[in-house]
């Protein structure tokens, strides 16, 4: 019986109770009321988040608290302009992620390169390489726009709207054609996207292609780890 | 992501371990990355790792018309942008001969001054948190927002303002502004008791800080050190008095020195500026009445605005320390070339590797938040 069960991709396996709904509506209301957010400093935005989460806005009373890691964390926060070398660690910061995750990018930067379109330095648009769930413009976007935008990002959880993290396991292949065209064919992080696309029951005809062939022949069998005495 | 993945690096046994402090990492502030080798916690070698930030500001603006550089000009140093602005209009007031207008001049002082303010309540934030004190952080940035609503009135900007505009200030101030920004350094000034009782006299902080980091007077020399870190190593050198610019030589201000060159005196050093910043906005709130005249001189249509030929280095005294400009014009609309000496470069790579050696792991957070140096400005 649990054999059978694990075969049922997870989309599916949730009709089978017919409770399930309740459960999901109730643990979707909790996940949106306590989101702990990874602000990665990419850039000037990052100077008006102390504002939202101190004495004057106070983001704490909606239940959203910073987490130093990416392990903790269920909410990535990119705050500005990210260049290609910051764009690498942000990409290996929201694979490590745990799922569901969601993605917020603030400042205009992240929408479309904003100030910056005509550097040779930054990416312009955030979306092409990790699905975005919420944008918020601005330059910079003032604090009751972050927090605005967090309660918009608190509504589309609780109505279970926010799943762009699953956008990247049904599509990794497109996102990851698009991180090779910037960082070269050679392009790898530790992480093992399609291994965890197979556990979430995600795996479409999107998620591998061409450019995961790539990846499988660049990417090195590494050895396994020895403990050192 | 799994650990089979992680490639293992086969190397002779050692006491020596390298350790990561960022580019995300709460005890860095910004984008910004320092690799350490420690052998216990004594630190053994430090390195700088930057260009996380880096936009490319110097090619950038070579694509853009003079008039079009304002905006993108204070976000070279987020947390003090007002310095970034007055001295790209100075630079480009020296290079067409333009006279400011003396009402402009003295709305600039008291600008940076604010600006200043602001960026040192936010360095007190930074400092209290790598000692395990939340609370200065929290006070820090609630009174640095009444300064940004005092800016938000005179630009409509909170953090950039563009306020600035080769020939003078885009538009006088409002009405009852003078007043406001009175009462509010009123407060702010009688807020200063508590960071006291808070932070500098507290003996947690004092202990904490004293003996850690220290920098002597030829070692900083040496290093190119500028601004509140020099004066910490007892040397009172500052732009603002020595190669005075807008109204400066006007005012009348001290520079507070300490001697020690320890984390504690660049804090010290700092919190003593505090008064002297006070003491200057309140000369420009009473002598500002009294100016009347133009806020702006007039400059010729801005989007066809050919900038006669030649080159200029101006420097001005932000809250980082000295920063300085080097302009070309080719007598183009678009500026030759731009050049930023940031003080933060300085205090951020070069001092910080020097620091690091021989310090302890705990302290290498502290040193970095002590030494005020700025991410973006390091890589522009």
């Amino acid at each position: 019986m649990m054999k059978n069960l694990e075969n049922i991709p997870v989309e599916q396996r949730r009709r089978t109770n017919p409770l399930a709904h309740v459960f999901d509506e109730f643990m979707a209301f909790c996940q949106s009321r306590s989101l702990f957010m990874l602000h990665y400093c990419t850039g000037c935005g990052a100077v008006e988040l102390p504002p939202v989460m101190t004495s004057r806005f106070d983001g704490e009373r909606l239940g959203i608290s910073p987490m130093v890691s990416p392990r903790q964390a269920d909410v990535l926060l990119v705050t500005g302009y990210v260049s290609v070398k910051t764009l690498k660690r942000v990409i290996l910061t929201y694979e490590q992620m745990p799922a569901p995750k969601y993605v917020v990018g603030i400042c205009s930067c992240t929408v479309n390169g904003g100030m910056y379109w005509q550097s040779y330095a930054t990416a312009k648009k955030l979306s092409d390489y990790m699905p975005v769930d919420i944008y918020i413009a601005g330059c910079m976007p003032r604090p009751e726009a972050v927090i605005s935008g967090m309660r918009d990002l608190m509504e589309k959880i609780r109505t279970g709207k926010a799943d762009s993290w699953k956008d990247y396991f049904r599509n990794y292949d497109h996102y990851l054609g698009q991180q090779q065209r910037l960082f070269g064919p050679k392009w790898q992080t530790p992480t093992d996207i399609i291994g965890e696309a197979e556990h979430y029951g995600l795996i479409t005809k999107n998620t591998r292609g061409e450019h995961t062939r790539l990846l499988e022949e660049h990417q090195k069998r590494l050895e396994p780890l020895e403990m050192r005495l | 992501m799994r650990p089979e993945n992680y490639e293992a690096k086969r190397q002779p046994p050692s006491n020596e371990f390298e350790l990561n402090f960022g580019p995300n990492h709460p005890g860095i502030e910004g984008n910004y990355a320092f690799r350490v080798k420690v052998s216990g916690d004594i630190v053994l070698e430090g390195k700088a790792d930057a260009g996380y930030l880096h936009r490319g500001f110097e090619k950038l603006m070579e694509n853009r018309l003079w008039i079009q550089n304002i905006a993108i000009t204070p976000r070279i140093c987020v947390p003090d942008p007002v310095p970034m602005e007055v001295i790209y209009c100075l630079s480009v007031e020296d290079l067409c001969g333009q006279e400011v207008p003396a009402r402009a001049q003295w709305l600039r002082v008291l600008q940076m001054e604010m600006s200043r303010f602001a960026a040192y309540l936010f360095y007190f934030g930074g400092l209290g948190s790598t000692n395990g004190m939340y609370t200065p952080h929290y006070w820090g940035m609630a009174d640095r927002d009444l300064i940004l609503d005092l800016f938000e009135e005179l630009c409509g900007g909170r953090v950039y303002h563009i306020y600035n505009i080769p020939g003078g200030v885009r538009r006088d101030i409002p009405d009852g502004w003078l007043e406001r920004v009175s009462s509010t350094f009123d407060y702010l000034e009688s807020r200063l008791k508590d960071y006291d009782d808070l932070v500098f006299r507290n003996q947690v902080f004092i202990r904490r800080t004293r003996g850690i980091g220290v920098l002597n007077q030829q070692e900083a020399l040496e290093l190119g050190v500028t601004g509140p870190n020099l004066r910490a190593c007892g040397l009172p050198f500052d732009v603002r008095r020595d190669d005075p610019y807008l109204v400066y030589d006007q005012l009348d201000f001290d520079l507070p020195t300490e001697d020690a060159g320890d984390n504690l005196a660049r804090a010290l050093v700092r919190r003593a500026d505090l008064f002297e910043i006070l003491r200057i906005i309140r000369q420009v709130i009473k002598a500002l009445p009294d100016i009347d005249g133009p806020i702006r001189a007039p400059i010729p249509n801005p989007l066809a605005w050919n900038v006669p030929a030649g080159e200029t280095y101006q420097r001005v005294e932000s809250s980082k320390g000295e920063l300085a400009w080097y302009v070309v014009s080719d007598g183009g609309d678009k500026p030759y070339r731009a050049h930023v000496r940031g003080p933060s470069q300085t205090h951020a790579v070069q001092v910080l590797e020097h620091l690091a050696k021989g310090a302890r792991l705990e302290d290498i957070a502290q040193i970095m938040f002590s030494l005020d140096a700025c991410p973006p400005e390091v890589d522009r």
